[in-house]
Parts: C-alpha cells; structure tokens; sequence
C-alpha cells in the first residue's frame, strides 16, 4: 500500500462510514419493490405506505433518487441529543451511545436532512457531544499504562482517532514496563 | 342571479337616517326615521297598510330595538322610550344621555337587558326590568360608539367606535372588563354628518357564538374569530365595488346579507358566495337590513326613508334561514341541537350524564370554526326565546361524512386520506388548488389542478380519483372522476346530478394495480378497467357506475346514508335506517354490496358502544371489512365473504396500547393491514391532522385478549389473530382446496402451537395439550406433538395424540373440511325458488360427502379400462360444478377459474387423445375386411 504510514495504522472515516452502511435502518418507501436478494442479504418487500428496514446503503440510494424517506433513528433527535449532552458535560464517564453513531448521523444528515426534523440543530448538538467527548477521551489517554485502558461506552469514531497514538504508546510503556520484570 | 320574488316597499319617513327592528316573533316591524316617528308595520299585511306610529320622540329617531315585552326606540333627542309590544302606547323612559344623540340600541339575547350607545365615551346596560340597575361601561373607547352588538351567549359586548376599533367586553362577571381591542378592521369615521356615519359598522355574531362578520375598510366583509380575535376568512366577489351598507346574518347563521351600492346580496355562509341579489331604491343606500327571526322574510330602509321587504328571500329548495335543516348539516354545517333539558327539575338523570359525556368532540364538521356547539348559557336563553327548537333529538344522529377527510382548518384540509394517498385542498378563497399524492409514486403519479367548483368530497380508490361539489347557483352538483394512469385529461368524465340534488358521499373502488398503471405494455395499465364508483345523493339512493362513467344501477338506501368504502370487489355502505335511539345509540348497520351483481353480501349492525359514533370504516389490506370509533375501538368484519355470517371481530382497543398509558393522544386511521395499524398520531386535544402532511405511523395490531400470561397469552393472541386472517384468506379460495400461501402460515401456526404444546406438557396440563393437537393442522405437526408428549414421559397422553392422528387421517382435513363448508353456503343461499312440497318431481338434492366419494385416482394405465369410465365421467363434471358453484364476489376468484380452464383443458386433451385412441382401435377392423375383399378381388 502507498498510504504514508500514519495513515496505515487505522481506518479513514470513509471506510468507517462504508462498514455502517451495512447498519439497517427505516424508510417510508416511494416505490413498490419485491423481496430482492443482495449479497448482504434479502430486504423488502417495499409496499408504500409501510415502513421498512433497509441498510443505509440502500437507503442512501433511494433517497437520492428521490424514492423513499428516510425515518431518522430515535436518538437523531433534538430532544434525545440533548439528554445526552447535558449528560456528557455533567458526568465523567461517556454517555450511552449506538456505537456507530457518528457515521449513520452523518450520512443521514448528508443525504435526508429534509427528512431530518431540526437538521440545523442536531448538527450542532453533534458537534457539541463530539468535542465533549473528545476532550474526555484525550483525558482518558492520560489513564494508559502498559496492560489497560478502559473507557467504555468509547464510539468506533473516537476509538479510530486516538488508535494510532495509542498502539504506540502502548507498544512503548509496554517495553518500558518488562524491562524491570525481564530482570 | 336576481331572484324571482320581489321586494314590496312603503315610503316609511324622511331623507336621511332610518333604522328597522323586527319583534321577537317575527309579526311587527318597527321603523324609524329622521321625521321623529316611529312607524309599527305588520309583516303579514301588504303595501296597503297604514301603519301605526309613535309620535313621543322630539328629534330624529337613530335606532329601535325589540326586547322581551316591549320595544324601544332612541334618537338625537338622547332619551331611551320604552313602548308596549306591538303598539305605539309609550310606557316610560328607560335612560337618557344627557344631551348626546342616542346611535345604537342592542338588547341581549335574553330580551332582558339592553345595551345604549350614545355619542358619549361609554356604553349603558340597562336592565328593562329595573331600570335603575345600570352598568356602565368606560374607559374603552376615545371617539364616540357608533354600533354595539351581543354575542349570542350574553357574556360579550362588542361595541364599534369611530376611531376604527371594536372593543369586545367581557360582563360575564358583575365587573365588565375590556377582553380584546381589534383594531383595523373597520373604518375610521369621525364626523358624524357624513353618509359614510350611517354604514353599518357592527360586529354581526354568528348564532355559533365563534366568530362575528364586520365590513372592513377593504370593502370587504371579514369574519373574525371569537378564540383568536383575528380574521380567519373573508367574503368577497370581484363583481362587488364599494363600501358595504348594511349587515346581518339569518337566525340560523347560514345566510348573510349585505347592502352595497344600491344592492342586496344574500351570501352563503359557508360557501362565502353570493347566491342572490335583489335592487334596492336607486339614489339612496340601504342602512339597516333585517332577516325575520321566525319567517323566511328580509327587510331593509334606505336613505330615501323606504322600508322594503322581501319575502322569501331564499328560494324554496335551499335551507330555509331559520330552522336548522337535515340538508345543512349533511352540507357540512353545524347541526346545533341540542339535548332536551332534563324533564324533572335540576336533577340530571344518568341517561342524561351519558348522553352528554361525549360532548361535542364528535361533528365531523367540514368548515372547521364555527362549528361547535354553543356555550351552555346560550342553550337556556335561546330554548326560552321562541327561537329555534329541535323537537326530538336525545342522541345527535352522527352526520355524513367521508373517511379520512377533515374539516377546513387555516385554509387547508385533506379530502382523502387513504392507503393509496392523500387529497389535500388548499383554499383561496376564489378558487380551491387541490393537490393529490400518493405514497407509491412508482405506480401512480400525483398531480393537482385549480378547482373553480370547490370540491368537497373526494375519494381515491385504487384505480382512480373521484371529486363531487356542492350545487351552486350557476350550476348543478357534479361529480367528477379522473382515472390514473392517462397522461391527458381525457379520461376524465363528469357526471351532473339534476338541479336540486346533491352528493353525500362517495366511494371508488377497483383491483389493486399489479404493476404501474402508466406502464404502456399491454398485460399492465389499465387492462384491468378503471374500477367501480358509488355516489350517495340527498335523494336517498346509492348509484353505481362503471370505471367509465357508464351508470349501472341505482339502489335505494333505507334511513340516513351515512358513509362508504369500497374495496375491490364491493363496497361498504354505512347508514341509518331507523333513528337514533335514546339511550345514546347511533343505530348504524353496515351492508356490504358486491359490484359484480349487486348482491347484497352482509348486512350487519355496527358494534359501537352507546354515546360514541363511527369514525373510520376502510378495508385491510387483504379486502375485509374494518371499522374504527370514538370508543378507540378497531373491529374488522370476519366470514364477510360467507352470505349472512359474518361476525364483528374486534380487533384492537387502542386505549390498551403501551404507547397511549399516561400520554394524552388520539389515533386517526389511514389503515389497517394484518399485523399492523396504520395511523396518524394525534397529540392532546387534537381532532384531525394538520399540515405538513404527517408520517404514517405503524402500531402493532393486539387482540384486546385479557389473559396476563408473560409467554402463552402472547403466543395464544398471534394464533388467534393468525387464524382470522389465515380463515379470510381460505374464504377467498372458493373451490380451491388450499394455497402456497396459506400452507406456509399454517406451518407457521403449527409451530407456534407446538410451543404452547411443550410448554403445557411440561406443565402436565393434559386437557390442554389435547384441545391444542386437535388445533394443528397437519399431520405432521400432530405427530411432532406425540414425539414430545413422549419426551416428557406423558405416555397416556401420547396414545391420545396417536388416537387423534389416526382419526385426523382417517377423515377429511381441517382444509377439507372448509371448502366443504364453503361449498355448503352457495348451497343455502341458492334455493330461492324451491317448488312447492308434493310439486317437486326433480332428483333429490346430491348430497356432497367427500368421506364416502370414491378415490379419484391419477392413474394413466386406467385410461383405457372399462371401470375407468365412471371416474372420467366424474372428473370432466368436476370442473362445471364448481363453475355453477363460483358466486364468491371476490376477484381472486379468477384465478381459480383459470385453474379450472386449465385442468379442464387438460381432460380435453386427455379425450381427445383417447378419441385417436378409440379411432386407431376402432378404424383396423374394416380396414382389413376391405384389403381382404381387394386382395380377393386381385386374387
């Protein structure tokens, strides 16, 4: 691979974003559509104005041919991101999260944001929770020694960003820490 | 537009200001003018009358008014007199202004108070009783009050000012209060010996107590809501120009007359059109116009101090002015009756409470405001008043309506809402724009047009969208239907009703489009017709027509139509036929009418609770019959294809729902599928869903089974719900034995049944294991059955399984067993025509019993044997019974008529190889005598 090699150690958010794709989602089809088999698997039938689980990609497809709406899941809410926020701020720990949060939202809100109650404002909550948490994952990167580090509740997103400083942080206290035990 | 009848007039006073008051009964007119008199006309009598007059007043008269057992009159004199009914014998004076003209006299609606405007800053309500009990109204007003009004409750003054307010007064309390200010609407006038001074700038209040019409400064007329004190609708004609004069609404509020420009229009409330118009005195403008309280009777003086009087100002054949009519609430009004107060003393009696309890949250009323009932201070006072009064109503009869539509509300409201998609109408005031959607857009394309008929009904149906508007002055109520599929309008057509007569609802039916109805291929579109229409019409009857607009049939309705739905093969007809009973019933009945021949199929009463009402009637998805009520009640019409046995399932009691506990929230039905409720979710108090159009919501469909049982209870409700739906779908097979689809949900049954099996063996709950074996359908799931009653060691119960096996093989299957029940209603339904006993010399009936029939074997070898003969007789007969025997309405029928084409192709083929058979048998044996003879011949 011709990638630098700061980049070899993780995943691009794109390929993260791709590996959520495969997470289902509901729609409102537009369309009729029978029962069709992919290679991740059968989804259908789509029979208007019944709702149906889909994978994002699809979705995604769909709705940008104009062909379904997209039914944002239950925490993309105003109501439910602000929870959580307050949350975040108030507690040490992370907040309860779906693990890959961040990609779905994103790709939800690229593509439906009309179908998005409240797009403005739940991208700025996002933006919100994300800085929150940042902050409490580089805190966390503090707690590292050479066995552990739990952070629970920590999403793929944020697991990606700090992968790289932390394999090879690791990697060194681990070194540092044999050599007394080798002797 | 003018109508027929004319006005007769009679020169009353003087140029200048004039002023008129009808009595309290209708029979005395009292006019008065700028020549200090007061004139007394009798309504009954002709242009010829003298009338009588009362001469106390020393100046110019500007108002009269009628009260509870007197009248009254005011003018520049600033004195209030006070006159014996009907005559002019002065009884006393009641206040004075001092020094101030006297500009309007407004008694309340109990007759006992009156209301004096003057050119002071400030409004007097006398009590006529005692006059000295004044109440003085202050601190509103800057300018003088030119107009005061009542609200028709008698808790509200709205006084008009000639700054160009209209302040409303609460004196619901002993503390009169100033409620709300509305300012710029009405026009500024600030001398008061301009001829624009004598417009009539009052509030008129609607008899519904919801919102007052006022003339604005626009020249237009606008209605203005009692919640909000803002404008929600206006009147107003492009042939129209000019300040309007005068204003006032019928009794009933369905009328309402202006004067403009030497002109009187009679509008519509409703449909805020002028239906009529009638001239008035040229050179003068008319300022005060009064409809009759208890006749059909307009009156009206003008400038040039003439008192014209137009009888029967509305045309016989509309809603008459003063009494709530049966065609004006079918029409969308408000059908203000009210219960009869209870009989004895203060008391309410139970029947009463119940009677009540469902207050006025049920109208489904089509012109949003307005539409309630009026306060409960106003029932008394009016009841009282020789106003108007419903004889017998002790249940309101629920009125027409349309499934899924909604009252207009800001402009806006949903003509349809179905499965299929939604019809919205956007009002703009000339013109509608109606917009139809669809929520398959792959099969169907939306689209939407201006409407200058003003649509008020709409249905889509599966193969098209179908419209029906009101009758107008200028034209006949019609009906339009506008199939899909055709890129030009040129399969629309429209169907007129005869003047007089208009459309209650409608209903447009047809199959399910298998692929997209634009698809141009000949196997899609619109090969398979463009569905059924029923219109409902005020003449009483339901009339049928075909896709293209070909009339079929027209069927008459016992009672009161209520509403419809159709669905592929029939439509549901919901009506009335008795009245209403008075213990709170509606007495509906829903009968079920097969487009094919119009057989009536069911006929069966709603179950709805007494003091609730219908609210939705649709299909399922698979073509039963549902029905949704006020109660939150779901019921769905099971065995609707077998002939008079059909049962009302209910399906589902929404109040139980998980989601409704501890919130506030009402469900409003789009559909209903087999496992799920579609519907819209309507928070709190709301009754209808707004705009933007609302997601569909999806909830699961329970049985309302009472049974708490963490495991069972759920797995019992699935089977049972399953059963229904797997019973509906074996009553569609007709002759058919079973199919793919419904093996697969019994299979599915089976297993859950078999897990309620293991659990009640391992629970050694014997009777129960049994009666649940004898449910499974096939013989495999019984033996599986016994597998497990032997895992559990329960060996006499396993021998009983065996037993039940052994005799379930022995006999018909459950599937059998069901077609014969099939066969058996065709049979009952057929002789209607028995022949007499003694008289009949035809074969006794053939008794079908597939237990004793002999085997029908499959056997190729058997062709061509002698004993085969009868079998083959047998099977070629087969498939004509069961041609005689298809009267199942249901389209799925034709597939089994294919099949059956099939087979008997088959046996075709099957003969006719067996005729080649026969000749190749048959044709040697001459053959070889005739060789023999020329080989003989040769030799």
């Amino acid at each position: 691979m011709a990638l630098p090699q700061s980049l070899r150690t993780s995943v691009t958010p794109l390929e993260l974003e791709l590996i959520a794709s495969e997470h289902l989602i509901e729609i409102v089809p537009l369309i009729t559509m029978e029962k069709t088999a992919f290679i991740s698997g059968a989804y259908g039938p789509l029979r208007p104005p019944a709702k149906c689980r889909i994978p994002l990609w699809m979705a995604t497809n769909l709705k940008l041919k104009k062909k379904c709406h997209i039914v944002p899941p239950e925490w993309l809410s105003v109501d439910f991101l602000q929870e959580q926020l307050t949350r975040e701020t108030s507690r040490p720990e992370f907040s309860r999260l779906p693990f890959r949060f961040a990609e779905i939202a994103k790709v939800i809100l690229d593509v439906a944001s009309d179908d998005v109650q409240n797009a403005d404002k739940i991208k700025s909550l996002l933006k919100d929770l994300r800085e929150a948490r940042q902050a409490k994952s580089r805190d966390g990167l503090q707690k590292l020694d050479h066995s552990e580090l739990s952070l629970p509740n920590l999403c793929s997103m944020e697991i990606n960003e700090i992968r790289p400083f932390f394999i090879q942080s690791m990697g060194i206290l681990t070194q540092l820490v044999r050599e007394p035990s080798a002797e | 537009m003018a109508s027929t009848s004319k006005a007769i007039s009679n020169l009353a006073h003087q140029q200048g200001q004039t002023c008129i008051a009808f009595s309290r009964d209708g029979k005395i007119a009292y006019t008065g003018g700028l020549d200090t008199l007061v004139r007394i006309w009798h309504t009954n009598q002709g242009e010829d009358q003298e009338p009588e007059a009362a001469y106390e007043a020393d100046e110019g008269i500007t108002a009269v008014a009628a009260a509870e057992g007197c009248w009254l009159s005011g003018g520049h004199d600033s004195d209030v007199r006070k006159y014996l009914p009907g005559k002019a014998q002065f009884d006393g004076l009641v206040t004075s202004a001092a020094g101030a003209s006297i500009r309007c006299l407004a008694v309340d609606p109990s007759g006992k108070r009156v209301a004096v405007a003057s050119d002071e800053l400030s409004v007097k309500i006398v009590d006529l009783d005692e006059i000295t009990n004044v109440v003085v109204l202050e601190g509103g007003h800057k300018k003088r009050i030119r107009k005061t009004t009542w609200h028709p409750s008698g808790t509200i003054l709205t006084t008009s000012s000639s700054d160009g307010t209209i302040v409303a007064w609460n004196i619901s309390d002993t503390e009169a209060k100033v409620e709300n200010v509305i300012d710029g609407v009405i026009p500024e006038v600030v001398d008061p010996e301009s001829p624009e001074f004598m417009h009539d700038c009052s509030a008129v209040w609607h008899p519904s107590g919801q919102y007052f019409f006022a003339a604005s400064r626009t020249h237009e007329i606008v209605a203005i809501s009692r919640s909000t004190w803002t404008k929600t609708s206006s009147l107003s004609d492009p042939n129209i120009v000019g300040a309007t004069t005068a204003l006032v609404l019928s009794a009933n509020g369905l009328y309402l007359a202006s004067a403009c420009k030497q002109e009187i229009l009679v509008w519509s409330v409703q449909t805020k059109r002028v239906l009529w118009r009638h001239p008035g005195t040229p050179n003068a403008f008319t300022i005060q116009i009064a409809f009759s309280p208890t006749e059909n009777l307009l009156a009206w003086t003008d400038t040039e101090g003439v008192l014209s009087r137009w009888r029967d100002a509305i045309p016989a054949g509309s809603p008459d002015p003063v009494r709530q009519t049966a065609a004006s609430g079918a029409q969308g009004t408000t059908t203000k009756r009210k219960p009869t107060p209870p009989l004895w003393g203060e008391e309410p009696d139970a029947d009463a409470e119940g009677v009540d309890q469902y207050g006025d949250d049920w109208i489904i009323d089509d012109l949003g405001d307005g539409m309630e009932d009026e306060p409960e201070g106003a029932k008394a006072t009016r009841a009282g008043d020789g106003f108007v009064k419903e004889m017998v109503s002790i249940t309101k009869a629920q009125p027409a309506f349309q499934p899924g539509s909604t009252p207009m509300e800001n402009k806006k409201r949903y003509l349809a809402y179905n499965m299929v998609g939604a019809i919205d109408v956007t009002d703009q005031d000339t013109h509608h724009i109606v917009n139809v959607e669809f929520h398959d857009r792959s099969t169907r394309k939306g689209y939407h047009f201006t409407d200058h008929f003003k649509y008020d009904l709409g249905s889509l149906g599966e193969r098209g969208a179908l419209f029906a508007c009101p009758p107008e002055l200028d034209h006949p109520a019609h009906v339009i239907y506008k199939p899909y599929g055709t890129w030009s309008t040129q399969g629309d057509w429209t169907y007129v009703l005869p003047n007089g007569q208009r459309v209650l609802g409608l209903a447009a039916g047809g199959e399910k489009p298998m692929r997209s109805l634009r698809d141009p291929s000949s196997s899609g579109g619109d090969i398979q017709g463009q569905g059924n229409i029923v219109i409902a019409t005020s003449s009483g009857d339901l009339t049928f027509l075909s896709g293209s607009g070909m009339e079929r049939i027209v069927i008459g309705v016992e009672g009161e139509y209520v509403t419809m739905a159709a669905a592929e093969e029939y439509v549901l007809v919901v009506h009335r036929p008795g009245a209403t009973t008075i213990d709170g019933s509606q007495s509906l009945v829903a009968t079920l009418i097969s487009f094919e021949d119009f057989q009536v199929l069911q006929e069966k009463p709603l179950p709805i609770p007494k003091g609730h009402t219908l609210r939705w009637i649709g299909t399922t998805e698979e073509g039963a019959p549902a029905i949704y009520d006020s109660a939150g009640y779901i019921h769905l019409m099971i065995h609707h294809r077998r002939p008079n046995r059909a049962a009302w399932a209910r399906l589902m009691d929404t109040n139980l729902l998980e989601r409704k506990q501890g919130k506030d929230e009402s469900y409003w039905p789009v559909g209903l599928s087999q496992d799920t409720f579609m519907c819209l979710i309507l928070k709190g108090r709301q009754e209808h869903p707004g705009f933007p159009r609302p997601l569909i919501q999806e909830l699961p469909v329970r049985l309302p089974f009472r049974n708490q049982d963490p495991v069972d209870s759920l797995i019992e409700e699935r089977i049972a719900r399953e059963r229904i739906h797997v019973n509906l779908a074996r009553d569609a097979l007709g002759d058919e034995l079973t199919s793919p689809d419904i093996d697969k949900r019994e299979v599915e049954l089976d297993k859950q049944l078999i897990k309620l099996i293991q659990a009640s063996c391992k629970a050694d709950k014997a009777p129960r294991v049994i009666e649940l074996v004898k449910r499974l359908h096939f013989t495999n799931s019984i033996a599986a059955a016994s597998q497990l009653a032997g895992f559990y060691r329960l060996i006499g119960l396993q021998e009983k399984i065996e037993a039940i096996k052994l005799w379930r093989e022995n006999n018909a299957t459950p599937a059998e067993e069901a077609r014969e029940g099939r066969r058996g209603f065709t049979y009952e339904d057929a002789p209607l025509v028995r022949p007499k006993p003694f008289q009949n010399f035809n074969p006794p009936p053939k008794v079908d019993r597939p237990g004793l029939a002999r085997s029908t074997g499959i056997a190729e070898q058997t062709e061509f044997t002698a004993s085969s003969v009868a079998i083959r007789a047998g099977r070629s007969r087969a498939p004509q019974a069961s041609d005689s025997r298809s009267t199942s309405p249901e389209g799925k029928r034709k597939r089994g008529d294919n099949d059956d084409d099939l087979s008997s192709n088959a046996f075709d083929v099957e003969t006719k190889r067996q005729a080649v058979g026969e000749s190749d048998a048959v044709v040697p044996s001459p053959k070889p005598s005739a060789y023999i003879v020329i080989q003989s011949v040769r030799a």
